[in-house]
């Protein structure tokens, strides 16, 4: 079986996380969108790791886990302190920084 | 033969991630777009072993539907607070201009891919993808990031307690 | 594998002034415990902040800067990167030196914040270092990461969590849509490997037919995709939206470090990464073509163009300082673009001599919007009319700040500019040199269109009554501050031959 079919899946992926970042509300559902993101990444890095027979794509995929890691506990932090301050979870109430 | 079985194993991951994933956008609570989420990241752990990458099969269902997943339901129970309307109001001009955008990207790569030609798989040794293979690489070739990680993980976990914690 | 691991253990030696950075970012925050009730825990945190600062710099100072990889290709030691790396030790220097003064960060938080931002510096040298795509991304989220942390410190304040809400939305983005073009790269090109993209890439473009195409397709795509990341690091247009709410809404004195640090290094990524990578070898005029048949420095021109216009644009309608110098900072972007477009040696100088002076100029009016706001709690520009006879000083160092900001001689920022410009124009005499041409016309009528804006707030602060009689008194160590970096602005706009010197000296970068 040809990598083709493992990237097209992953631009696949990576197009409806992109959609849920623009359309949803939910600052939540939006990080999980972004997760979506990363994930089409590392699937597609895995793809073309396994085409070129080296494991490189392999390491990134890894760090990729680690950062999402991360990046989910800052990004879930500041998502209650908002909520603390605001008491709301839509991005679009989220606006006091405007002229 | 084999190559017959990993098209028809493919297809029986990939059909239900691209469902999973589409529930995550589609769905209006934000508890189900969650297990939706955990449900895309599972059926993404199989397309893993497809392409014999099975230390990121394993840390996929163990780090991102274990850990990560988990942060995010306890979160949504923390602080959903029942009013979760806000997902009907209509849709803004921009919001359809970017998601169209979005999505004639992802058709310019998908285009761009197919017009590549048929990319085989190379045969790749038995060891491919095994946690020792990868870890050496880890511990030898990509040793400064590996750390530089340690770091990152340090200063997030500080960072995000000083962002949430009420009071210091 | 035994050379591997014999490679990182030799790469330490080269990699002193990051290990200082990273072990007294941890003994920062561990300070921070032991320190938790003594009395002088603000002077002693900041004292300390200094000293791992000031050591980095020692060990600098003391490297070679002989280029060599070091960690296997992670990233490389060499002029260039110093060069940059003295920029960012300067930005962190001086944050910590405004931030021991001030109020912004509040006692019980401020040993954090020292730790962190020691963080941010170490990801920014990492940042012009990296010559691999899995450290360009490391680094990136590195400074991201702790950025976004930084950005909303001041939890009590809606503004400052909004803006980290939005830095962290906006970021997250950009390096998952960074990630998604490097690993299209990967698959193209086979490697991590910046410094062996060139000639792999050079390979590809070579092939031809509806293949050929696909290829070169595909690989734009994936430029333009990991430019992503980039471009929100530096606040280019289209990815600047992020830029405006987070400037506003951080507290000031991490604006001031956000808008001179993390964007040299964000410059000092791409420099390396296109003159490394889609740039062809520099010919003996030191100009080099793209590679790739893909016409590089149009599209960077274009992005430059289009970047400094909007942000001038929105900048006049401005009445928040800090917002307008957001947007001022947007602008600026695009003309240190400028120099990536011409892909040539003298731009490259442009770039890094334009980065030196903007971290004092730009720091520079940040402080000055800090003096006023802690004498009248506001940021509005209605609050500067009469500045002179409140605080002369302050008024007096602002205006020489905006003049340079704005490219007048004989103040620095007009060296930076003459530089970037010339380079434009070194270019126009060659292949395409109309549209250089053009790149360089727009670029002067944006400087006019800042003057306008920037001459708006000298007005107000030199012609216009003062609206209140608040004295504004800043501690001495403002004053000082603010005399030294208006006699740097003054001294460098007239005598620059050091920086330029210097920058020519560092124009050593690692090669494949």
């Amino acid at each position: 079986m040809d990598a083709n079919q493992y990237i097209a899946l992953a631009a696949f992926l990576f197009g409806i996380g992109l959609v849920g970042v623009v359309v949803k509300r939910n600052m939540l559902v939006v990080f999980m969108c972004i997760e979506l993101m990363l994930n089409a990444a590392n699937l597609t890095f895995l793809a073309f790791a396994r085409r070129a027979g080296n494991m490189n794509g392999h390491a990134i995929a890894f760090f990729v886990i680690a950062v999402a890691a991360a990046e989910a506990a800052v990004g879930l932090a500041i998502v209650i302190a908002v909520f603390r301050t605001r008491g709301t979870l839509n991005v679009d109430e989220v606006a006091s920084l405007r002229n | 033969m084999i190559d017959r079985a990993e098209v028809w194993v493919f297809w029986v991951f990939a059909v239900p991630l691209i469902m999973a994933s589409a529930g995550v956008v589609v769905a209006r609570n934000p508890v189900n777009s969650a297990m939706s989420l955990v449900a895309a990241f599972f059926f993404l752990a199989g397309i893993y072993v497809l392409l014999t990458a099975h230390l990121l099969a394993f840390l996929q269902v163990l780090v991102y539907a274990g850990a990560i997943m988990v942060l995010f339901l306890f979160v949504i129970m923390l602080l959903t607070t029942g009013d979760q309307d806000f997902e009907r109001t209509r849709l803004k001009v921009m919001q359809v201009a970017g998601a169209f955008g979005a999505a004639g990207v992802v058709a310019v790569v998908v285009l761009a891919v197919n017009r590549l030609g048929p990319m085989p798989m190379s045969a790749v040794p038995s060891n491919f993808g095994t946690v020792k293979a990868v870890g050496r690489l880890l511990y030898t070739q990509y040793l400064l990031p590996f750390e530089a990680t340690s770091l990152l993980l340090l200063v997030a976990i500080v960072g995000a307690v000083v962002v949430a914690k009420q009071r210091i | 594998m035994e050379q591997l691991i014999g490679n990182n253990l030799a790469s330490v030696a080269g990699f002193r002034p990051e290990l200082v950075l990273t072990f007294g970012s941890i003994a920062l925050l561990v300070l921070d415990l032991v320190l938790r009730r003594s009395r002088s825990r603000r002077a002693l945190l900041a004292g300390a902040a200094v000293i791992v600062l000031g050591l980095a710099a020692v060990l600098l100072a003391a490297q070679s800067t002989a280029s060599t990889p070091l960690f296997n290709g992670m990233i490389a030691s060499d002029a260039f990167a110093t060069f940059f790396k003295w920029i960012f030790l300067a930005a962190g220097f001086l944050t910590v030196l405004i931030v021991a003064q001030g109020d912004d960060y509040p006692s019980p938080r401020v040993g954090e914040f020292y730790g962190l931002l020691l963080a941010v510096v170490l990801g920014m040298f990492l940042m012009a270092s990296a010559t691999n795509l899995l450290t360009i991304y490391m680094s990136i989220e590195l400074v991201s990461m702790v950025s976004y942390v930084l950005a909303g410190f001041r939890k009590s304040d809606r503004k400052a969590a909004e803006a980290s809400l939005k830095y962290v939305i906006y970021g997250s983005v950009a390096s998952g849509v960074m990630l998604f073009g490097m690993s299209y790269l990967y698959g193209l090109l086979g490697t991590f490997d910046v410094l062996a993209f060139a000639p792999k890439i050079a390979e590809l473009s070579a092939t031809t037919g509806a293949a050929g195409a696909a290829t070169k397709l595909a690989l734009v795509v994936a430029v333009v995709f990991v430019s992503s990341g980039v471009g929100y690091k530096i606040a280019s247009v289209p990815w600047h939206m992020w830029c405006p709410d987070v400037y506003e809404g951080a507290p000031t004195p991490f604006t001031a470090f956000l808008s001179v640090g993390p964007k040299a290094a964000g410059f000092a990524l791409a420099l390396r990464f296109f003159l490394g990578s889609f740039a062809g070898p520099m010919g003996a005029n030191g100009m080099a073509e793209s590679i790739a048949g893909i016409p590089w420095p149009a599209v960077i021109g274009v992005l430059s163009a289009v970047t400094m216009t909007l942000g001038n644009l929105t900048a006049i309608a401005q009445t928040n300082l800090k917002r307008l110098l957001a947007y001022s900072s947007i602008a600026h972007a695009g003309y240190t673009l400028m120099g990536l477009a011409t892909l040539s040696a003298l731009g490259m100088q442009g770039v890094m001599i334009y980065m030196l002076i903007y971290l004092v100029m730009n720091l520079g009016a940040f402080l000055v919007v800090i003096v006023v706001a802690e004498a009248t709690g506001s940021e509005s520009i209605f609050d500067y009319s009469g500045l002179v006879h409140r605080h002369p000083l302050a008024a007096i160092a602002f205006g020489i700040f905006l003049f340079s900001l704005t490219g007048l001689p004989p103040f620095a920022g007009f060296t930076g500019k003459w530089y970037l410009f010339y380079a434009v124009i070194e270019r126009a005499s060659g292949p395409a040199g109309f549209w250089y041409g053009a790149l360089a016309v727009v670029g002067a009528l944006n400087t006019a269109v800042s003057l306008y804006y920037y001459a708006r707030i000298i007005r107000a602060m030199f012609l216009e009554a003062p609206h209140v009689t608040d004295r504004v008194a800043p501690k001495l160590g403002y004053q000082l501050m603010l005399g030294a970096f208006s006699a740097a602005i003054l001294v460098f706009g007239i005598w620059w031959a050091p920086i330029v010197e210097w920058s020519q000296r560092s124009m050593v970068m690692l090669r494949g």
